[in-house]
């Protein structure tokens, strides 16, 4: 066979990447992280430096993450997401978990929430692990707080869930118009809905997370929404940031595209 | 850098996908694109229709293309006669340039167990037939336990694991059985070729994408760039794999 790029032969992006592991003309945000211990996963690298090492070789300049403690352990709450945020400033902001679960102690951090806009992008919610519909009252303040001031909510989403469907997210989309939802995993496997969702409502967009590399999905998402629309993520340290990659240089979308993907969107998101 | 994929698979599936590789040449034709050399291919109906129709169609399939694919069977158990017995049926692999199997006992309502498959796995692990198991979930995870306890020195190769977590499934038994191996398609944990390779070496980890359910370009860069020695990097990507087909006596 003749040697040539591998991956996306005469895509000097591609070879890039394939030579270094990263690429100086097309830096990453990834929107989707998390950090910490996890119950189902051993992490090789879970803690702030080693994440940071894993970024640094896929070029990531900058990670927004909610810790695992945030979302699992409430009397731990976002605090050591905050540490790690002060430990890495130029690489990490974390988003403010909310657990609906307990109002008070989520209540208690966004009052602090304005003052610390180094630390925090947004707040993220996680329904279906909590068990709480995105449309429940319990979500409201937070979705309020969040509309006020415009902020980005992060929520997960999953294709047929009663928790954080395409159904929800439609709810909450439509009352609260001053938020931008990145709908982490896209409504995984329900692309349809994903499409639709992202359609109606312009404050909506896809997010990639543990679905990159599955083949056809982010050429779907591209070409029905646009690449305008869909954000790099890869709940880091869950997946390696050079599959997220190699899985884009995979798809038949244009080099134009991976760069929205990438850097561009994000970049006006967090008004870079 | 040679690849050599090891899980990969033709022809329409049962639930759509979006994008397919109904024939040889649309995985050729993906391969040549990727830069993959070669493939330990599957056909898809030996899942989702029939073992025996699914052989069948792998078996015509990879005919014309000996020098890049090498097929992948699936077995049953033997009692009800619809495939060959063993002896014949490692017969028709070595015709057929067939040189590992598959087996979806719960799709197909049997065990993998020395009561069921016993003289057919007999065969399998005295030929150091390559034996592909797909783990997703505790119940296809006991099941892989169950078979090595009883058949220790079966050529094992687990495969779409699910993304997440299964460290704490497979590293047992690549410690306790010299003759398992873990395939990447779905092994996409950040420092996770780095930890594997750091605690049990390269030689147990086999380079696959699970390709069309997957692109291939994802294992492809995280493997070129996993911080691990030069030559680990190509016995994962094609060299652990060429060797353990080879070690198969058919």
């Amino acid at each position: 066979m003749k040697s040539r790029t591998p991956i996306r032969p005469d895509s000097e992006l591609a070879a890039e990447f394939w030579q270094k592991g990263r690429s100086d003309r097309c830096p990453i945000y990834d929107m989707h992280g998390h950090m910490g211990e996890w119950y189902g996963i051993y992490f090789p690298r879970m803690e702030p430096a080693d994440m940071v090492r894993s970024m640094d070789a896929a070029g990531v300049k900058r990670l927004c993450f909610s810790h695992h403690a945030s979302l699992l352990a409430p009397e731990l709450g976002n605090k050591p997401a905050v540490e790690a945020v002060r430990a890495f400033p130029d690489r990490f902001r974390a988003y403010l978990a909310v657990n609906p679960h307990y109002p008070d102690i989520a209540r208690a951090e966004m009052a602090q929430f304005d003052s610390m806009r180094d630390i925090y992008t947004g707040l993220k919610f996680l329904p279906d692990y909590h068990g709480v519909k995105l449309s429940d009252p319990r979500y409201k303040f937070a979705l309020d707080f969040a509309d006020e001031r415009g902020l980005i909510v992060l929520t997960h989403t999953w294709g047929g869930s009663q928790q954080d469907g395409p159904e929800q997210v439609r709810i909450i989309a439509q009352r609260h118009p001053r938020v931008r939802f990145l709908l982490g995993h896209s409504f995984a496997y329900d692309w349809d809905s994903a499409v639709a969702v992202v359609r109606e409502h312009p404050n909506t967009y896809l997010e990639l997370t543990g679905i990159l590399g599955m083949r056809g999905v982010v050429d779907l998402f591209c070409e029905k929404v646009g690449s305008d629309r869909v954000l790099f993520g890869t709940d880091l340290p869950w997946f390696d940031q050079q599959q997220a990659v190699g899985s884009l240089l995979s798809s038949s979308i244009t080099e134009d595209d991976i760069h929205n993907i990438c850097h561009r969107n994000a970049e006006k998101l967090l008004d870079l | 850098m040679r690849f050599f994929d090891c899980n990969c698979f033709i022809g329409l599936p049962a639930v759509g996908m979006l994008k397919p590789a109904p024939g040889a040449a649309d995985l050729l034709a993906a391969m040549d694109r990727s830069g993959i050399e070669q493939a330990l291919v599957w056909h898809v109906v030996q899942r989702d229709y029939a073992v025996p129709t699914g052989n069948r169609l792998l078996t015509e399939a990879i005919a014309g293309h000996r020098d890049r694919l090498t097929g992948c069977w699936s077995i049953m158990a033997p009692q009800t006669g619809e495939i060959p017995p063993p002896d014949e049926l490692f017969g028709k692999m070595a015709e057929a340039n067939v040189r590992a199997l598959r087996a979806f006992p719960d799709r197909n309502r049997y065990l993998l167990r020395p009561e069921a498959c016993g003289t057919l796995l007999d065969g399998i692990v005295e030929r150091r037939i390559p034996l592909i198991l797909a783990a997703q979930g505790a119940g296809q995870w006991q099941t892989a336990y169950d078979l090595l306890a009883n058949y220790p020195r079966l050529v094992c190769v687990v495969s779409d694991m699910h993304v997440w977590g299964t460290d704490r499934w497979f590293r047992p038994l690549v410690e306790t059985y010299e003759h398992v191996y873990v395939e990447l398609s779905e092994y996409i944990l950040d420092g996770g070729v780095e930890a594997f390779v750091q605690s049990y070496g390269a030689g147990r980890l086999l380079f696959g994408t699970g390709f069309p359910k997957w692109d291939h370009g994802g294992v492809m860069l995280m493997l070129r760039h996993a911080e691990i020695a030069e030559e680990d990097r190509q016995a994962v990507a094609a060299g652990n794999l060429e060797r353990i087909l080879k070690e198969a006596r058919l």
